[in-house]
């Protein structure tokens, strides 16, 4: 028989126990009819109060953010592991492949054709049609050089400059991070303000590509930290990092 | 005839098939208000952002697994708001007995009722609010937008436990029965 526990249910549905309580409260409620009928109809109530609340628009960049996360989970990995960056028989470096490309950019010379012919010769084109799509009118570029247990992977931020092109970063040899861990892609303002763009986890292959969901522009610093939750403040340490100010390209 | 809009129980359906519009109707339905809600806990753009952000995509990986009983769609999303914003709360700010005036000073409180006024909906929950004795209505705001536990307002407005439960007790039940009048 179930001792019940009503005297706890107004702090429960306004959220004002601890996780411990709150984690007590819901054991019995799982079990028990009654207690459960109560925190249902208190749950409605408190289920008003945001009504009352000032009603402000959000930045809005804010929908883009969310579609691009909800995006990101559905898009399949643009690179495969059985595949390597190749042409004809000798791998290309993904740092070198992560160079060229930025090289060819900076340039401002981006041959999209002989870019394709190379996504073609490795058997990808169309794994690569969206990036040689979202570079066709060039991008600025930078580079993150990774540190610590980082260190030999990288990621190179491209801020295409085709009209609708998200920004991106095409990292590669990421190493596999512990479970429970998330990778934060930030930028960072001239005030210091550090602004979540994306989080995700490495997908273990060599090269991953990473939509970013807010303008480049404005900021100062972009950088990879590596986080225990996917929203709220900067916590993690850096492991790559990169200016932005001063774009590369002309 | 016209389209109708999906209900939300639709929006969630479709969000468990993993359907981008019913993501970028469910955030147009509801955007706007968790990031209100959450600005109003937290009291920051940047950080609200990232909560709504959060919020949207734990509702897009967990929509299969939502089930009715835990609210309606709406409710079910803004408890997800709710709950990472007081997190995030709790998590930057330790506890320390503060005197109540400066506990009070919650971001928004400026304009709170004005805006809420302009909406018919929020006025009626507004008013059941507002209607409340003083002590009732500070208890219920400050554990709620403010993330305090009872503990913590026990200590914060000086009274026992029982005293402050009392209070969240009698004013959620003057709450539902207000809101229950005017439907």
């Amino acid at each position: 028989m179930n001792d019940h526990i009503l005297d706890d249910l107004e702090p429960y549905a306004l959220g004002a126990v601890d996780r411990t309580e709150a984690e007590r409260i819901a054991s019995h409620l799982a079990t028990c009819p009654t207690c459960r009928a109560e925190a249902a109809a208190l749950a409605e109530v408190v289920a008003t109060l945001p009504d009352t609340v000032a009603l402000r628009e959000p930045r809005g960049t804010l929908r883009e953010r969310v579609l691009a996360a909800g995006r990101a989970e559905l898009q399949p990995a643009i690179a495969s592991t059985r595949r390597r960056w190749s042409l004809g028989t000798v791998r290309l470096s993904r740092v070198a492949f992560a160079g060229l490309t930025a090289a060819a950019i900076v340039l401002g010379a981006i041959d999209v054709d002989a870019y394709r012919r190379l996504a073609s010769a490795t058997a990808e084109r169309n794994d690569y049609d969206s990036i040689v799509q979202a570079l066709r009118q060039g991008a600025r570029v930078w580079y993150m050089s990774g540190k610590g247990d980082f260190a030999g992977s990288g990621g190179t931020l491209f801020d295409p400059r085709a009209e609708g092109k998200q920004p991106f970063v095409l990292f590669h040899d990421l190493p596999g991070i512990p479970e429970g861990k998330v990778l934060t892609i930030w930028l960072v303002s001239p005030d210091s303000t550090w602004a979540r763009a994306a989080t995700f986890r490495p997908n273990g292959r060599d090269v991953q590509s990473v939509q970013i969901t807010m303008e480049v522009s404005g900021f100062e610093r972009c950088a990879v930290t590596l986080e225990s939750s996917a929203w709220g403040p900067r916590y993690g340490a850096v492991v790559m990092e990169s200016r932005i100010v001063a774009p590369t390209s002309p | 005839m016209p389209d109708q809009p999906p209900s939300d129980d639709a929006l969630l359906i479709s969000l468990a098939a993993r359907d981008l519009a019913a993501l970028a109707a469910l955030y147009d339905r509801y955007g706007r208000l968790a990031y209100s809600l959450a600005y109003r806990i937290l009291g920051e753009s940047a950080a609200a952002e990232d909560v709504v952000q959060d919020a949207f995509l734990s509702a897009w990986r967990g929509a299969g697994g939502y089930r009715r009983e835990r609210g309606n769609p709406r409710a079910w999303l803004l408890s997800i708001v709710h709950h990472r914003a007081v997190d995030i709360l709790r998590r930057k700010t330790t506890f320390r007995p503060a005197p109540l005036e400066l506990a009070e000073l919650q971001p928004g409180d400026e304009d709170t009722a004005l805006a809420a006024e302009k909406n018919v909906e929020h006025s009626t929950v507004r008013a059941a609010l507002e209607a409340l004795p003083q002590a009732q209505r500070r208890t219920i705001e400050l554990a709620y937008f403010g993330g305090y536990t009872h503990v913590e307002l026990s200590e914060l407005m000086g009274v026992p436990l029982g005293t402050v439960k009392g209070r969240m007790r009698i004013g959620l039940q003057k709450m539902r029965r207000a809101l229950e009048r005017s439907r």
